[in-house]
C-alpha cells in the first residue's frame, strides 16, 4: 500500500512538473515562443526539412545584409527558423494580448527592441536582443494574416550595429529572407 | 474621550498617510530624475492606427550599443560618440489612414508630464500643413537628464524620448537612426 502511495505521489509530482513547464520553456526561448504562437493562434509550425532549407538561406541572407558574400556574419549553425504557412492568424484575442504573451515568454533574458503592428493589415513584427558572450542573439517574430515565422540568429557586433541603426528594415530583412522560398 | 483602540487606529492612519507621502514623493522624485515619459495614454489609439512602431533601447541595450560600434571606423566612431552618455532611446509612432482618428486631447497626458518641473520646451514649431513639433529638454542644474519630442500631424503621432546627456545637435544627427523618425529639425548653428 505504501509503495503504491509513493508511486501515485511520484506520478502526481511528475504531472505537476509537466504542468509548470512554461517556466522551463523560458530557458529555451525559441521553442517557448513557437509554443506561445501555437497556443495563442491554435496553429502548427513546419517540420524539419523546410527548416534546414530556410536555415541555410538565413545564413546567406545575413551575410548579404552585412555587406556582401565575403562578410559571413551569421554564425555557422546559429540559425533557428520556425515557419507557419497558410494558417489563420486573424482570429484570436488580438495583437495587444499576443504582445504581452510574447514578452512574458521571453522574460528577462531577452530585451524587447522593436515592436511594429499594423492592426488593419494584421502584420506584427517583434525584434528581441540578447547578449551571448562576445556576440548577440537576435530573435524576430513576424506575423501576417496567413503566415508567421520565428527566426533566431547569432550576430557579430558589427552586424548588430547595422541592425541598431536601421532596426525596422533590418529586422524585416532577416525574417523575410529566412522564410522566403526562392 | 477616545478609547485606546480608537487612538491606535488614528495613529495607524497618520502613519499610513505619512508613508504614502514618502512613497509618492520618492516616486515623483525618481520620475523627475529619469526623464522617462510614459506613453501608455496612447494605447487606446492602437486599434485605430494603420501602423504602430515601438522601439525601446533601455540602459542595458544602450551599454551594448556603445560596445558594438568600433572606435577605429570613422562612421561607427561618430555614432559611438553620439550614443555615449545616453541611457535610453524610446520611440513610439502611430500612423493613421484618415484624419480625425485622434484628438489633441489624446496627447494631453503626455503634455502634462512635459509641463512638470525640470522640463523646458526649447522648440515649438507649428504649421497647418505639417502639424506641430515640440522639443523639450529636462535639466537638473547644468546637467541634461533627457529630451522629449512630441510631433503630431493630422495622420501621425510621434513621441521620442532620449534619456541621458543629449542636445539638439545630437538629436538632429540621430534622426533616421535607431528608429528615430526624421523630424526635419534644423541643426543648431555652432557659435564661433
Amino acid at each position: 500500500m505504501t509503495k503504491r502511495m509513493i508511486l501515485i505521489g511520484t506520478l502526481a509530482l511528475g504531472c505537476f512538473m509537466i504542468s509548470v513547464s512554461p517556466a522551463q520553456a523560458k530557458d529555451d526561448n525559441f521553442d517557448g515562443v513557437v509554443k506561445v504562437i501555437e497556443r495563442f493562434y491554435r496553429v502548427k509550425h513546419k517540420g524539419i526539412p523546410f527548416l534546414a532549407r530556410a536555415g541555410m538561406k538565413t545564413a546567406v541572407t545575413a551575410a548579404r545584409i552585412a555587406g556582401g558574400s565575403k562578410k559571413r556574419l551569421a554564425e555557422a549553425g546559429s540559425v533557428k527558423v520556425a515557419y507557419f504557412e497558410d494558417q489563420d492568424f486573424e482570429s484570436g484575442p488580438g495583437a495587444a494580448r499576443f504582445r504581452e504573451a510574447i514578452n512574458t515568454a521571453l522574460g528577462k533574458t531577452w530585451n524587447p527592441f522593436v515592436q511594429v503592428t499594423s492592426p488593419k493589415s494584421g502584420e506584427q513584427v517583434y525584434i528581441f536582443l540578447r547578449h551571448a558572450g562576445d556576440k548577440f542573439h537576435v530573435m524576430t517574430i513576424t506575423i501576417d494574416r496567413r503566415d508567421a515565422s520565428v527566426v533566431q540568429v547569432t550576430l557579430s557586433p558589427s552586424t548588430l550595429a547595422k541592425l541598431l541603426q536601421d532596426p525596422e528594415d533590418m529586422g524585416r530583412a532577416i525574417n523575410d529572407e529566412a522564410t522566403t522560398d526562392q | 474621550m477616545k478609547s485606546p483602540k480608537q487612538v491606535s487606529v488614528s495613529a495607524l492612519w497618520k502613519f499610513a498617510a505619512a508613508a504614502i507621502l514618502v512613497v509618492v514623493g520618492a516616486g515623483a522624485n525618481a520620475s523627475a530624475q529619469t526623464a522617462k515619459i510614459q506613453t501608455s495614454s496612447l494605447d487606446h489609439l492602437v486599434s485605430k492606427a494603420s501602423e504602430t512602431f515601438n522601439l525601446d533601447l533601455d540602459e542595458s541595450l544602450m551599454q551594448l550599443t556603445a560596445k558594438v560600434f568600433k572606435a577605429n571606423d570613422p562612421d561607427e566612431a561618430r555614432v559611438k560618440a553620439l550614443v555615449s552618455g545616453l541611457k535610453g532611446i524610446h520611440v513610439r509612432v502611430l500612423e493613421f489612414e484618415k484624419e480625425g482618428e485622434f484628438l489633441a486631447a489624446d496627447l494631453e497626458a503626455i503634455r502634462t508630464q512635459l509641463r512638470a518641473p525640470g522640463w523646458n520646451r526649447i522648440v515649438n514649431a507649428k504649421s497647418k500643413k505639417e502639424g506641430s513639433v515640440d522639443v523639450y529638454l529636462m535639466t537638473s542644474g547644468s546637467q541634461v537628464l533627457g529630451l522629449a519630442v512630441l510631433a503630431a500631424d493630422a495622420k501621425e503621432i510621434a513621441v521620442v524620448n532620449i534619456l541621458g546627456n543629449i542636445d539638439l545637435e545630437k538629436l538632429s544627427q540621430l534622426e533616421g537612426q535607431f528608429g528615430i523618425p526624421d523630424l526635419s529639425l534644423e541643426k543648431p548653428k555652432r557659435k564661433n
